[in-house]
């Protein structure tokens, strides 16, 4: 369903990549900080340009989009540090992530949203910047959904969240998938990615070290030096 | 290295010879090939303008802070001068009743100019102060206002005041024959102005101004207190601009509010963008190129126009070819620069730096000197340190300490608290709670360049480069900081500091033109030449390979022994962690969660569950 | 007490003008971080475009929507020349050319049809005034009063209810963000210009009204007025604009109205100093919209 490949300049974090997604997979993107992640995501989504290689979705190419057009084209990206919109409310977050869908099936995806996400519904009116980290990390997915995303991506939706509230995002990943959407997440923490996803990557330096099914990753015993690039010395 | 005589002072001097003498010889040979008065006033006001433009450069150029108002300072200048300048006889008619007898006073026009420069430099230091406690940095809005406002208040006193300024429609006005009756005055403040405005860039003080201008955050970061070169920058740039405008109504023989506003702001500052406004050849450049633009669509726009004989009886396409083109040009200019070229011609481009690259002698590299000893009893001590980001707590009792000379490793998870442990220490985030402290001398909370001069140096995860600026340049920032107030510890030259950072045959290029790896040795270089106790690495490993990080091993290792600093490092790479540290802190959740030596810091079952996100055993 | 209150009224009447061009200039910069001192332009080419046809013998009632009309069109062919391509240009760029515009308008005028102020009579009304106790209320005052209470209510309307205004707030908190969402950076950007250029339209009938004239350099005042108004109450604030452009209008009565002897033809000076002031001592204007820099 989403195919990429990309080359970048010496300037940029990431070398020369590829990744795949297929429908209705959760795909986990792991690795530390600086690994090139999220420069992959904003590659995606449109917000960058690789200086080469290709972007594919649906069997279309869709390099070199502009971020609004890859959304309209089916992908949807909940950004790093959620940047919710903190002077709209919940409700306005809502309605600008579905602004590209008609009035009528907005209002049917605002009372989706509301039994998907309590919380939300319960403090509708509130301008965003008073939701705690958790709310607006579920307010930032939720904006995301009103897309009618068919492939999501979500960029370290775990980050800066206390250990009860990562819990309570993987369990929202975990229901996304329940429900057969297609996701393709970066995360840094691994092991709770690892449990969620079908495939993973392990993305360190910008180079691809190891690629593979999460329970086949899980068991490799060599994870956390792949990871963090140490040799046991 | 600094002040090499003959770069930065022998060649300035001559360059601007030079540049004085294109200038005023091709105005006189102009005027000389056309004859008659008209184009003798023409090269006479493109003198004047020059003056102007070059004193705009010597701030708007080196601070990079966007002042609109700087003829609002040539309106006051302008106004002193003829106040004290024109002869009783003459004021008398106009301002008769003008308080404190200033109808009665007549000095020379010598005396009237050095008052006007007093007068203006007064209101100067007064600006300056304003500028910077609203903290003037390159494209700070705060600076445009408060210039602007400047230039609206000098224009409705100069509108107002009718007692002393004569208002909108009389003005003051010099008696006839009384006006400047020769260039010299005009050829020595130009070459003057000039000839100061390169020998500012190339000053301490001015190179300081550049590097704010490039990253006013950098610059505070090595050192640079940037209020007090913008100060300098400023005074300079006005008291040029002053004797321009004193000049300029000398010799126009009169002053009228329009004089000084917002066309002759436009008319210098196109002049200025449209040659390069970060270079004095740039300056000039633009001073000749729009005085002979405006002149040809003047002339265009006159009927029977005529250019070295060739003309026409009747301009054509009458609706185009009129009396108000010459504006409708600079207009254009201005915007097309802006939309397409917003550097101008020549950028940056020093003639007398061309000049110097040509002639300069053959430089050899430097070996890399031995290490100095490092003091290990400077200890940095970080201790409880508490930061609250609005309602997010982003450091929690974050205690840490590293002896002089050991190399000390900073590692956990993606928003654990790195970054903002080491902009606590550098005075770049003020913390809520704690201490920080280097040799028993506390620093909690001062200005980031105090706490560089002190001894504490950064890099930055996301490089901040000077990226305008020449490699040498950009190390040779820090090393003028060091000259002046360093510690006293003997420090390797700047040369040898690029050598070290294997940057030697890139030591002419811009920064900007650097690949990844080379910036991070750069800004490593950069920091180690301000000879720091200890140097805080953000990622010097970000986005380099397995094999470009180890060589980073060893050049991180060299420059901090070369100055004998120690070394905070962060860093996710556990291969150059490890292979680089005596001892690592690992950070979760704003919190120290372990240390120890790196082999025992792998083996801790709560680091690897904080990178892994296993939950922790309780 | 009689003189403040009529000063107050004055001052709000004035101010009204000032909020809503200010208010422009603020929507503008949220979604584009221009200062836009073309802002006056507009008011300069309705004035032409109104003298034009009051010689072809129409009447207030007509020409006043029209200049509106025309405000927003001047406003988005400004956008289309030259702001949509220094688009996300340093400062130093976008006020260059903001400023290279407002000359470049104030010249082809010069060029096409003279220096010369072009005149024009003013509403029979206008002068017009009664009292209330001892106030003398002006008729124009409270009519700007009205249609400037209107107008920002609508602005309000639009920027709340609508889906355009969602976008365009969104895109003034985060335009990157705003664009993942789907938003059109074209569309949205235009919207603002034309929402600025609908303001200054509104703005722009009034100060004709008043003025009775018009001149190539008449975008000079309400762009000065407008720039500093939308500085005063903070850039970025839509709320700032409006407040920052009702404390302009109120000071420059009241120190009109107290300065004493000559020194009262020195009020603009005196506002504009402590316009400086405040921003030596405030650099962030009345309300401040936060930029936190990440290092």
């Amino acid at each position: 369903m989403l195919g990429l490949t990309t080359k970048y300049g010496s300037i940029s974090a990431v070398r020369d990549v590829s990744l795949s997604v297929g429908e209705g997979e959760v795909v986990g993107l792991i690795g530390p900080n600086g690994a090139g992640k999220t420069t992959m995501l904003g590659t995606i989504a449109g917000l960058l340009e690789p200086t080469s290689g290709t972007v594919r979705f649906e069997g279309n190419d869709v390099s070199g989009y502009s971020p609004d057009k890859m959304l309209k084209a089916g992908l949807a990206l909940v950004p790093e540090h959620r940047r919710i919109f903190t002077d709209l409310t919940v409700v306005e977050n809502l309605k600008v992530g579905g602004i590209t869908v008609g009035s009528a099936e907005r209002s049917s995806l605002l009372d989706e949203m509301a039994d998907l996400f309590p919380v939300l519904r319960e403090k509708w009116d509130t301008p965003a910047g008073y939701l705690s980290g958790g709310e607006a990390q579920q307010l930032a997915i939720a904006r995301a959904l009103m897309s009618k995303p068919r492939l999501l991506m979500m960029d370290e939706p775990s980050l800066g969240l206390a250990p009860v509230l990562v819990d309570l995002v993987f369990e929202l990943i975990q229901s996304l998938r329940d429900q057969g959407r297609t996701l393709l997440i970066v995360e840094q923490n691994a092991t709770r990615m690892l449990q969620v996803a079908d495939r993973a990557y392990v993305l360190r330096s910008g180079e691809m070290v190891a690629e593979g099914s999460g329970t086949e990753l899980l068991e490799r015993s060599d994870l956390f030096d792949t990871f963090v690039g140490g040799t046991s010395s | 290295m600094f002040p090499d005589l003959r770069r930065d002072v022998a060649m300035p001097i001559v360059g601007s010879l030079a540049l004085f003498g294109m200038l005023v010889g091709s105005g006189l040979l102009f005027a000389a090939l056309q004859g008659g008065r008209a184009s003798g006033n023409l090269v006479t006001a493109m003198f004047i303008d020059a003056i102007m433009v070059v004193g705009l450069q010597i701030y708007i150029g080196n601070t990079g802070v966007f002042s609109f108002g700087h003829i609002g300072f040539g309106a006051i200048a302008g106004y002193a001068f003829a106040l004290f300048a024109i002869d009783p006889v003459d004021k008398a008619t106009r301002i008769a009743g003008a308080p404190w007898g200033l109808a009665d006073v007549s000095v020379s026009p010598f005396v009237a100019t050095l008052i006007a420069l007093v007068i203006t430099l007064a209101v100067a230091a007064v600006i300056g102060l304003g500028l910077a406690r609203s903290g003037a940095e390159s494209g700070a809005v705060a600076a445009t206002v408060i210039t602007l406002a400047l230039l609206f208040v000098t224009h409705e006193v100069a509108r107002s005041w009718v007692s002393v300024t004569g208002g909108e429609r009389a003005g003051l006005t010099f008696g006839i024959g009384k006006i400047l009756d020769s260039r010299w005055p005009i050829y020595v403040a130009l070459l003057g102005s000039i000839i100061v405005a390169r020998l500012f860039a190339q000053s301490r003080a001015g190179r300081l101004a550049k590097a704010a201008r490039e990253d006013n955050l950098a610059a505070r970061a090595m050192g640079v207190n940037p209020i007090s070169q913008q100060t300098i920058a400023l005074l300079l740039s006005v008291a040029v601009v002053a004797v321009g405008s004193s000049l300029r109504v000398y010799d126009i023989g009169s002053v009228l509010p329009g004089l000084f506003f917002f066309d002759y702001t436009l008319l210098t500052l196109v002049m200025l963008v449209v040659g390069g406004r970060n270079s004095v050849t740039g300056a000039v450049l633009g001073v000749a190129v729009i005085t002979t633009v405006r002149e040809v669509a003047r002339r265009l726009g006159s009927d029977g126009y005529e250019f070295f004989g060739i003309g026409l009886e009747a301009a054509p396409l009458g609706w185009v070819f009129r009396e108000g083109l010459p504006r409708v040009v600079l207009g254009l200019a201005m915007l097309g620069f802006m939309i397409w070229r917003s550097d101008g011609l020549i950028s940056d481009w020093e003639l007398d730096g061309w000049l110097w690259r040509k002639i300069r002698p053959p430089e050899a590299a430097p070996e890399v000197p031995a290490a100095i000893a490092s003091d290990p009893e400077a200890k940095l001590v970080a201790d409880g340190i508490v930061v609250d980001f609005g309602g997010f707590r982003a450091m929690d009792n974050a205690s840490m300490v590293a002896s002089g000379g050991e190399i000390v490793g900073l590692i956990g998870p993606n928003g654990a608290g790195k970054t903002t442990l080491v902009n606590v220490i550098t005075g770049m985030v003020e913390p809520s709670g704690g201490s920080v402290s280097l040799a028993g001398k506390d620093l909690t909370a001062a200005p980031s360049y105090k706490i560089a001069r002190s001894g504490l140096v950064r890099t930055f995860q996301n490089l901040r480069l000077f990226s305008l600026l020449t490699v040498r340049e950009n190390v040779e920032t820090s090393a003028l900081v060091a000259q002046q107030h360093g510690s006293g510890k003997k420090l390797p030259t700047v040369d040898e500091l690029i050598v070290a950072a294997g940057l030697w045959e890139h030591r002419h290029r811009r920064a900007s033109e650097l690949d990844y790896g080379n910036s991070r040795r750069l800004e490593l270089a950069r920091a180690a030449a301000l000879g720091p106790t200890f140097l805080l690495l953000d990622e010097p490993t970000s986005g380099m390979s397995d094999s470009e990080s180890l060589d980073m091993i060893e050049q991180v290792r060299t420059m901090a022994s070369m100055v004998g600093a120690g070394i905070l490092v962060i860093d996710h790479d556990l291969n150059f962690i490890t292979g680089i540290c005596h001892r690592i802190y690992c950070l979760d959740q704003g919190a120290v969660i372990a240390d120890g030596s790196p082999s025992e810091i792998q083996a801790d079952p709560q680091v690897q569950a904080a990178y892994l996100g296993i939950s922790a055993p309780a | 007490m009689t003189e403040l209150v009529q000063n107050l009224i004055d001052g709000l009447g004035r101010g009204s003008i000032y909020a809503l061009l200010a208010l422009g200039v603020a929507v503008v910069f949220g979604v584009m971080h221009l200062l836009n001192f073309a802002h006056g332009e507009l008011i300069t080419v309705s004035g032409y475009v109104a003298y034009a046809l009051f010689n072809q013998g129409w009447s207030w009632f007509l020409v006043a929507p029209l200049i509106v009309v025309v405000a927003i069109i001047t406003s988005l062919v400004i956008e289309r020349l030259a702001f949509s391509l220094v688009r996300g240009a340093s400062d130093f760029t976008l006020v260059l050319t903001s400023f290279g515009i407002h000359f470049l308008v104030s010249a082809i005028f010069i060029m096409s049809v003279g220096a010369r102020v072009k005149t024009f009579s003013e509403p029979g009304w206008i002068a017009n005034t009664f009292a209330v106790g001892p106030i003398n209320v002006e008729v124009f005052d409270v009519v700007v009063i009205g249609v400037t209470i209107v107008t920002l209510l609508a602005t309000v309307v639009i920027l709340q209810k609508t889906m355009f205004g969602l976008a365009l707030r969104a895109a003034a908190a985060d335009f990157d963000t705003a664009r993942l969402m789907g938003i059109d950076s074209n569309k949205v950007i235009r919207g603002a210009f034309a929402l600025s250029g609908a303001l200054a339209g509104i703005a722009g009938v009034f100060w004709l009204m008043r003025a009775g004239n018009t001149a190539p350099s008449s975008g000079i005042s309400p762009m000065i007025k407008a720039v500093l108004a939308a500085l005063i109450g903070g850039l970025g604030s839509l709320k700032g604009a409006v407040i920052g452009g009702l404390a302009l209008g109120v000071a420059e009565v009241v120190l009109r109205s107290q300065l004493p002897g000559e020194a009262a033809a020195l009020t603009e000076a005196v506002v504009f100093a402590m316009i400086a002031l405040l921003f030596i001592f405030r650099p962030q204007g009345i309300i401040s919209v936060s930029h936190a820099e990440r290092v």
